[in-house]
């Protein structure tokens, strides 16, 4: 069942906490292509907005072996509007503010062109091909262990 | 915290189970590397990360200071326990690994938890409010949102067996006799009954009085006329008397209770109300004094009976009638349904000879199901629906009890038969002239369709809420009943209401037009409105695709919203 297949065709709109809760177990079970990782920050908020992903930097590239934390927000419009989605750790990319590790969706592209059945899990994996894409790969990057 | 790393591989785990609560059951734990590789080690959940990293070198070629493992998006840190993070079997726990040794800095997971995260101050209204279940997310799968029990239902079982007058009431229902003579029915409600089952299990000779549809019968019978059943609890008890003044009799009696009612009444007071008659006997003795319930083994030889204690000869004084009506306030309260039909239980399974009280046991056991199927075919022509109704007011619970799965099989099998239909209505004498002078309504309801779609929970809803409404016109019968049960009011009762029904589902015929399955030509937006307005609040927002599927599961709001989810997969 994977959510980013469905398409045009499917017309049934999931519910928001069907969505997450489907979301969480894929977290929990490590579904999907495994090179990320998220869960729910607090299991007692019943509204499942705040999430943690963390992305492990690709190969052959400066951020091989580094273990980036982001947090993802998905307020009560989710998934009909993306997450926020930020940097705990920090890092040097193009989309990402310098100075909040806040993902800029105008320089993202799956942020920008948000569609319902994209998952935290769609954001994550597009953010380290992000990071593996050429103007990203080189860039001087902070010391490893650090926060915004 | 290294040495503790190697117990974990199988049951034992030794460093856990010395004193902690938690089964500390071995977890099967996929690890996943960052080159794709995977592999599953075996660990204690109760272990400390570092030592889980042992488990885990043992399995990989990263020695445990370099693995740095991620869950759910989280760094977990040696020091806490895996449990901490949530860890279950079956999950997934990244493995990457990492460039040094945890140096003083490598506690990067130091914040996580804390960051942005708004505890839940939002309004309380909304979604949220809608799914208990997501309150501890990991337990709370779509399939447990809706939950397999149904609380309300036991609150009316409660209720009725708290009531024998409610109970005679339903007894004497037209409906009630017919499920009762149907004996595939009653095995049924019993066997879904998981503590019954065992019982029945463990006594193949009570399972065979169960199963005898006559003894079923008998039963109903005697619990529908008080007189009777006063006479059979005075026979019943007096032999039991008998029984205890004869040597080893008490002992018999006792090993009776032990194997037989204890499990019984655990089965009938399932929810642990034990507050009021969990033990009847002990509830019974009440009223002679102090005697510890739970222990009827421990108490003077006599239960039940005030003088025989000494006395070798036949107990011949009257004992008390657990049915009087007269009995005092704490008596009265102590001894309503379960706490008679218990007791008879006892006895009828003792003496092979008291089965018709057996069954009025099985009535109180199968309260639940019984008042469900009181429900459901009250819509068709009985009475009683508003004095359940009436007994507790709560409208969803009918609602939640149309839509247990139970309760639909039964009513469909019922509705499934137009025989059964035809002689339902029959036995009721306003039915059987309404039919007669009517025989557009009969032929409605012989309709197999047009049922299907009466005893759709979303007609019931709405024909109970019209008598609800109606009954309260026709004045607060119900309140007072519980406070002065007067035995010979019970028969007449019903009928303000059984009129009201009839009229109302004249109504429904005429006003539909030309009689057969008027019910079709209600736009399925009116028809499951509720249903509508309750997926709505789940979230489903497309009404077309949420109509399509309440029809196509007949209004049934579980079903529909398995079927919208379902879609998805394909």
């Amino acid at each position: 069942m994977t959510l980013g297949s469905s398409g045009a065709g499917s017309s049934v709109v999931v519910p928001r906490n069907f969505r997450l809760l489907e979301e969480l177990e894929r977290g929990e079970k490590g579904i999907g292509d495994g090179t990320v990782s998220y869960g729910m920050d607090d299991a007692d908020d019943i509204y499942m907005r705040s999430w943690t992903g963390t992305i492990i930097g690709p190969h052959n590239t400066v951020h091989e072996g580094r273990i980036y934390q982001l947090k993802l927000f998905c307020d009560k419009d989710y998934p009909e509007k993306p997450p926020s989605v930020r940097f705990h750790s920090r890092i040097n990319m193009t989309c990402v503010n310098h100075e909040t590790g806040v993902v800029d969706p105008k320089k993202f592209g799956l942020l920008a062109n948000w569609q319902r059945d994209y998952t935290m899990e769609n954001i994550l994996t597009q953010l380290k091909k992000e990071m593996a894409a050429s103007h990203n790969r080189k860039l001087v990057q902070p010391p490893e262990g650090t926060f915004f | 915290m290294a040495s503790g790393g190697e117990g974990a591989g199988n049951g034992e785990s030794p460093p856990a189970a010395a004193g902690e609560a938690p089964a500390p059951a071995g977890a099967t734990l996929h690890i996943r590397c960052a080159n794709g590789s995977k592999f599953t080690v075996q660990a204690d959940l109760a272990a400390t990360v570092g030592a889980f990293k042992e488990v885990v070198a043992g399995s990989c070629d990263v020695p445990a200071p370099q693995q740095r493992l991620i869950y759910k998006g989280r760094i977990l840190k040696d020091e806490q326990t895996l449990e901490s993070y949530g860890v279950e079997t079956d999950h997934t726990i990244h493995l990457v690994r990492g460039v040094a040794s945890p140096a003083a800095s490598g506690a990067p997971a130091a914040a996580s938890p804390l960051a942005s995260s708004t505890p839940s101050s939002g309004p309380a209204g909304g979604l949220g409010g809608l799914f208990p279940g997501v309150g501890a997310p990991r337990s709370g799968r779509p399939s447990g949102i809706f939950g397999p029990g149904f609380p309300e239902l036991e609150q009316v079982e409660q209720h009725l067996s708290q009531n024998p007058n409610l109970m005679r009431e339903i007894m004497n229902m037209p409906a009630m006799q017919n499920l009762m003579n149907n004996p595939d029915l009653i095995r049924n409600m019993i066997m879904s009954n998981p503590q019954l089952r065992e019982i029945m299990d463990r006594n193949p000779d009570l399972a065979h009085v169960l199963n005898d549809p006559s003894v079923l019968r008998q039963t109903l019978e005697a619990a529908r006329n008080p007189e009777i059943m006063r006479e059979m609890m005075r026979n019943t008890d007096r032999a039991m008397s008998n029984i205890e003044s004869s040597p080893e009799g008490f002992n018999m009696l006792r090993r009776m209770y032990e194997t037989v009612q204890e499990p019984f009444l655990n089965a009938t007071t399932m929810g642990g109300e034990g507050n009021t008659a969990s033990n009847p006997f002990a509830a019974l003795l009440g009223n002679q004094g102090s005697n510890q319930p739970g222990q009827p083994a421990t108490n003077a030889p006599t239960p039940g009976s005030e003088s025989t204690t000494g006395t070798p000869a036949p107990n011949t004084n009257p004992l008390p009638n657990p049915w009087s009506t007269i009995a005092g306030g704490a008596q009265g309260a102590a001894r309503s349904g379960p706490t008679s039909s218990a007791r008879t239980g006892a006895t009828g399974g003792l003496g092979g000879s008291g089965s018709p009280d057996l069954s009025s046991l099985l009535g109180g056991l199968a309260g639940s199901q019984r008042s469900g199927a009181a429900g459901g075919l009250g819509g068709l022509g009985s009475a009683d629906l508003g004095s359940i109704l009436g007994g507790s007011p709560d409208a969803s619970f009918l609602n939640q009890m149309l839509q247990n799965p139970a309760m639909m099989q039964m009513m469909q099998s019922i509705m499934s038969d137009p025989q059964t239909m035809n002689q339902l209505l029959n036995f009721n004498p306003n039915a059987r002239n309404l039919m007669e002078s009517n025989t557009q309504l009969r032929e409605m309801f012989q309709n197999p369709e047009f049922l299907r779609q009466l005893t759709s929970p979303e007609t019931l809803q709405q024909l109970l809420s019209f008598q609800q409404t109606l009954l309260g016109q026709l004045g607060q019968q119900q309140p007072s009943q519980d406070g002065n049960n007067s035995g010979s009011a019970t028969g007449t009762r019903g009928n303000p209401s059984l009129d009201t029904l009839m009229s109302m589902l004249s109504g429904l015929g005429s006003g539909g037009g030309l009689g057969v399955p008027n019910n079709s030509n209600v736009p399925p937006e009116e028809l499951y409105a509720t249903q509508l307005t309750q997926l709505r609040e789940m979230g489903f927002i497309d009404n077309a695709e949420n109509i399509q599927a309440l029809v196509a599961t007949a209004g049934n709001v579980h079903a529909a919203v398995e079927r919208l989810l379902g879609n998805l997969g394909q």
